[in-house]
C-alpha cells in the first residue's frame, strides 16, 4: 500500500511537472471558487468540505478526518488529473449523491488551470 | 443566588447580524466584549450541510432553527378591546434563535431604506399638508438622512455579498437597475442573480405597461466572492432551499460566515451560548446601566455580567420586551400618548396572485434567496402622486421563486377541490405551471398599534409575556386595494391561462406566515419625549445602553428591513469606537 502511494505521489509530480504548461497560478485565482468550503493549506482543518491539499493522488473519501457521504466513499475514484477534471465538470454525475453543494466549472481550460494548482499545491 | 462575574467593556446581548457587527467591531478597537446568545452555537459544516440541510419538514414545519415559544411568547391582539392570548406556535412571523439569528436563514433581501422613510412626516407635510397625516397616525422623522447611512449601507453590501445592479451611481441613472434608489457611491458588490423564467415574464410584462423592473438586490451571492474583511463565500447554487435554511454553499450573506468568526479569533472576545437574558441592571443613580443578568440555560444558574457598555442586539420584538421588563424608559400608554417604550409596533402587509399557465414549465425547485425582479414605481418613486389615493407609504410588486418547496408549495387555480382526486390533480399540473406575483407595502405607526407588557401570561422564567396589539389601519386598507388593483392588472398582461386575483388583506391573524419584518418599540428620533433612543441608538436616559435592530424604526417601509439595520449597526459601531469611548456621555443633547 505504501509503495502503491508512493508511486502514484511520484506520478502525480511528475503529472504536475508537465501540467505547469497549464496555468498554476491562474489556477489559483479559479480556487477562490471553491474557497468557501475547501482550504488549501496542509495545516488547515477541515471546515464544510474537505481540505485539498494533496488531493491529486489521494483515493476518494479517504481524506484525514472529514465526514465524506457513502456515495464519495464507495465511488472508488483515485484523484488524478482526469478524474478531477471529470468530477468538477459536473460532481454529480461523476459520483451521484456526493454531498458537495456545487454545480460544475463548465470550461476544460479552467478546470485544468485549477487542476495545475492543486498538483503544484503538494508539499 | 445569582454569580457576579468580572466586568467587560461591553456585553452583546443576541449574537445575529448585528450583534455580530459590534462584536467584530468593538474587539478589533480593542474592547473586550462578551456576547450572550439564548440559542446554541450552530455552523455550516455541522449543521447546515448536505443533506441535512435539505429537510423541509425540520426547518420549515417544524421550525428547527426558530424561536421555542414553548419557553418565551408573545401575546396577540387586535385592538385594546380584546383579551390577549398567547401565540402558542410560531405563524405570521418566525424569529430565529441562535448564533448568527435570522440572518442564518433570511432570504438576502437588502435594501437602502431612503428619505421617503426618514423623513416621512416632513415630507408628506410639505408635499400634501398637515391634514393629509391622519391624527392617529404617529409617524415622525427617525432623526438621520440617507446621506448620513450611504457609506454604512455600502459598507454592510459589500460585507454581506449582496448581488444586484445598481439603479443610480452619484445621481446618474444607471440601464438595467432601479431608476428610483437614491444615489449609491458605486455598482453593489457582485453582479446580479441569473434570472429565472417567472422573474422574466413579470419583468416584461412590468416593462410593457411603463414600469421599470430590476433584479431584486440579496446577499445570495451570485459568484464566489471575497468580502473586504477577508470573509469566502461560494457561488449560490440556485438549490431552492433558502429562506428558513442555513446555506450549504456559504453563498449567503449571513453574520455566522463573517461578522463572527472574525471577532471569535480574537481574544478580546467571548461567546457564551445557551445564555438567556433576562435583566438589564441600572445604577441606583439612574444615569448609567451597569449591565445584564442572566440564566445559563444548561443548568440553570443565574449570572450578573456587570459591564460598561450594554448592547441590545437580539430580534425586535425581544430588545424592546427586555427594556420592558428592566424597566427602562417610560412604558408607552396608547391613551394617553405618554411614554416611549412599545411606541410605533408596525408590521408590514402584502397582496398576491397566483398565475397559472398551460403553456410555460417554471421549475420553481430552481432558485435563489432573491430570483425575483421588482419594480419600485409605487415605493421609492416621490413622482408617484398619493393624493387621489390618500395613503401614506408605499408598496414593491415583484415576481419569482423563492424557496418554492416540495410540501409547502401548493398552488392551485381558484375553484379546485380542496381535497381528493381533483386536488391531487391540479396541484401535479399547478407546481410546474404556476408561479406568484406579490407585492409588499409599509405599515405607518398608529397610535393604537403597540407592545406592552401582559398582565396575565408569563415565560418560562416567571416574567411576564410581551403583548402585541395591531391591527390594519384605513391607510393600509386603501394602500392594499391599489397594490391589488396593480397587480391584477399586470397578471392579466401576462395572459395566463387563468389567475387567483390579488385582494387587500383586512385585519392581522396570527397564521398562517406573512413576514419577519416586525419594526418599533424602541424607536429612534429627535426628541426623548417621543423616541427611545437617539440618532445613534443610545438611549436617551442611560447613555451607556444601545439598542440596535428594526425596534429602532419609528415606522414600516415596503423593503425588507435588513439593509438599514445591518448599515445602522455599523453606524452605531462607529459611533462608539470614535466617540463615544473618546468621551462617554449623550452623543445627542436632549
Amino acid at each position: 500500500m505504501k509503495l502503491l502511494i508512493q508511486a502514484l505521489m511520484a506520478a502525480a509530480l511528475i503529472n504536475a511537472g508537465a501540467a505547469f504548461a497549464q496555468d498554476a497560478t491562474r489556477g489559483q485565482k479559479l480556487f477562490d471558487e471553491c474557497a468557501a468550503c475547501h482550504s488549501p493549506d496542509r495545516t488547515a482543518k477541515d471546515t464544510v468540505g474537505p481540505s485539498l491539499h494533496g488531493v491529486v493522488g489521494r483515493k476518494a473519501g479517504e481524506g484525514a478526518d472529514f465526514r465524506y457521504s457513502p456515495a464519495m466513499k464507495r465511488s472508488g475514484i483515485t484523484w488524478s488529473a482526469d478524474t478531477l477534471s471529470n468530477f468538477i465538470a459536473d460532481p454529480q454525475k461523476l459520483v451521484p449523491g456526493n454531498r458537495m453543494p456545487y454545480s460544475g466549472l463548465p470550461d476544460a481550460k479552467d478546470r485544468a488551470d485549477l487542476i495545475a494548482y492543486l498538483q503544484a499545491n503538494m508539499k | 443566588m445569582v454569580t457576579k462575574l468580572k466586568e467587560v467593556d461591553a456585553v452583546i446581548v443576541g449574537l445575529g447580524w448585528t450583534g455580530g457587527i459590534l462584536a467584530k467591531e468593538l474587539t478589533q478597537a480593542g474592547l473586550k466584549v462578551v456576547a450572550l446568545e439564548r440559542g446554541v452555537h450552530r455552523n455550516t459544516a455541522e449543521d447546515y450541510a448536505l443533506p441535512g440541510v435539505r429537510d423541509e419538514l425540520r426547518f420549515v414545519h417544524r421550525h428547527d432553527l426558530m424561536q421555542n415559544p414553548a419557553r418565551d411568547t408573545i401575546t396577540v391582539r387586535n385592538n385594546v378591546k380584546q383579551e390577549a392570548l398567547p401565540m402558542r406556535r410560531l405563524g405570521s412571523f418566525l424569529p430565529g434563535d441562535g448564533v448568527g439569528g435570522s440572518g442564518v436563514h433570511w432570504s438576502g433581501h437588502t435594501w437602502r431604506w431612503t428619505d421617503n422613510e426618514f423623513k416621512v412626516r416632513s415630507m408628506y407635510e410639505a408635499r400634501y399638508g398637515k391634514n393629509f397625516i391622519p391624527e392617529d397616525m404617529t409617524i415622525q422623522d427617525w432623526g438621520i438622512t440617507y446621506a448620513e447611512l450611504e457609506p454604512y449601507y455600502d459598507k454592510f453590501e459589500y460585507v454581506a455579498a449582496v448581488s444586484g445592479k445598481a439603479g443610480n451611481i452619484k445621481g446618474v441613472i444607471q440601464p438595467g437597475g432601479n431608476p428610483f434608489e437614491a444615489p449609491r457611491a458605486r455598482e453593489y458588490a457582485l453582479p446580479p442573480l441569473t434570472d429565472i423564467q417567472s422573474s422574466k415574464m413579470f419583468s416584461e410584462a412590468a416593462r410593457n405597461m411603463g414600469y421599470h423592473p430590476f433584479p431584486r438586490p440579496s446577499a445570495n451571492a451570485s459568484r464566489a466572492y471575497t468580502n473586504p474583511d477577508g470573509s469566502k463565500f461560494g457561488a449560490c447554487q440556485y438549490c431552492g432551499f433558502c429562506q428558513r435554511f442555513g446555506c450549504e454553499a456559504n453563498a449567503k450573506g449571513s453574520a455566522h460566515i463573517t461578522v463572527i468568526p472574525i471577532a471569535m479569533a480574537s481574544p478580546n472576545f467571548e461567546l457564551r451560548a445557551n445564555s438567556w437574558v433576562t435583566q438589564v441592571l441600572k445604577d441606583p443613580a439612574g444615569k448609567k446601566v451597569t449591565g445584564v443578568r442572566y440564566t445559563n440555560l444548561m443548568n440553570g444558574e443565574e449570572y450578573e455580567q456587570p459591564a460598561g457598555i450594554v448592547l441590545l442586539t437580539a430580534y425586535a420584538i425581544n430588545n424592546v420586551h427586555l427594556m420592558l421588563l428592566s424597566g427602562i424608559g417610560e412604558p408607552y400608554d396608547p391613551v394617553s400618548q405618554k411614554g416611549v417604550i412599545g411606541k410605533n409596533y408596525c408590521y408590514q402587509t402584502g397582496v398576491g396572485a397566483n398565475l397559472f399557465f398551460d403553456d410555460h414549465n417554471f421549475n420553481p425547485f430552481m432558485s435563489a434567496g432573491g430570483s425575483n425582479h421588482t419594480i419600485d414605481d409605487f415605493n421609492a418613486n416621490w413622482d408617484f402622486d398619493r393624493g387621489p389615493h390618500g395613503f401614506v407609504g408605499g408598496f414593491t410588486i415583484g415576481a419569482g421563486f423563492n424557496t418554492s418547496l416540495p410540501i409547502g408549495n401548493r398552488p392551485v387555480p381558484s375553484g379546485t377541490p380542496a381535497w381528493g382526486t381533483a386536488w391531487k390533480a391540479a396541484q401535479a399540473k399547478s407546481y410546474q405551471t404556476a408561479m406568484n406575483i406579490g407585492s409588499s407595502g409599509s405599515v405607518m405607526a398608529n397610535r393604537y398599534n403597540y407592545f406592552d407588557l401582559d398582565p396575565t401570561y408569563k415565560n418560562a422564567f416567571g416574567q411576564p409575556l410581551m403583548r402585541m396589539t395591531f391591527d390594519y389601519k384605513a391607510n393600509e386598507h386603501k394602500m392594499g386595494e391599489l397594490a391589488a388593483k396593480l397587480v391584477n392588472d399586470i397578471a392579466k398582461a401576462m395572459n395566463p391561462t387563468s389567475f387567483n386575483r390579488a385582494s387587500s388583506r383586512q385585519s392581522w391573524t396570527v397564521v398562517p406566515y406573512q413576514s419577519t419584518h416586525n419594526t418599533g418599540g424602541t424607536i429612534m428620533g429627535v426628541n426623548p419625549k417621543v423616541s427611545a433612543l437617539n440618532k445613534y441608538l443610545q438611549n436617551w436616559d442611560y447613555h451607556n445602553l444601545f439598542v440596535v435592530g428594526a425596534n429602532v424604526f419609528p415606522h414600516n417601509g415596503s423593503y425588507n428591513p435588513t439593509g438599514p439595520v445591518g448599515a445602522l449597526a455599523y453606524w452605531t459601531a462607529d459611533a462608539i469606537k470614535n466617540r463615544y469611548m473618546k468621551n462617554p456621555g449623550p452623543l445627542v443633547q436632549a
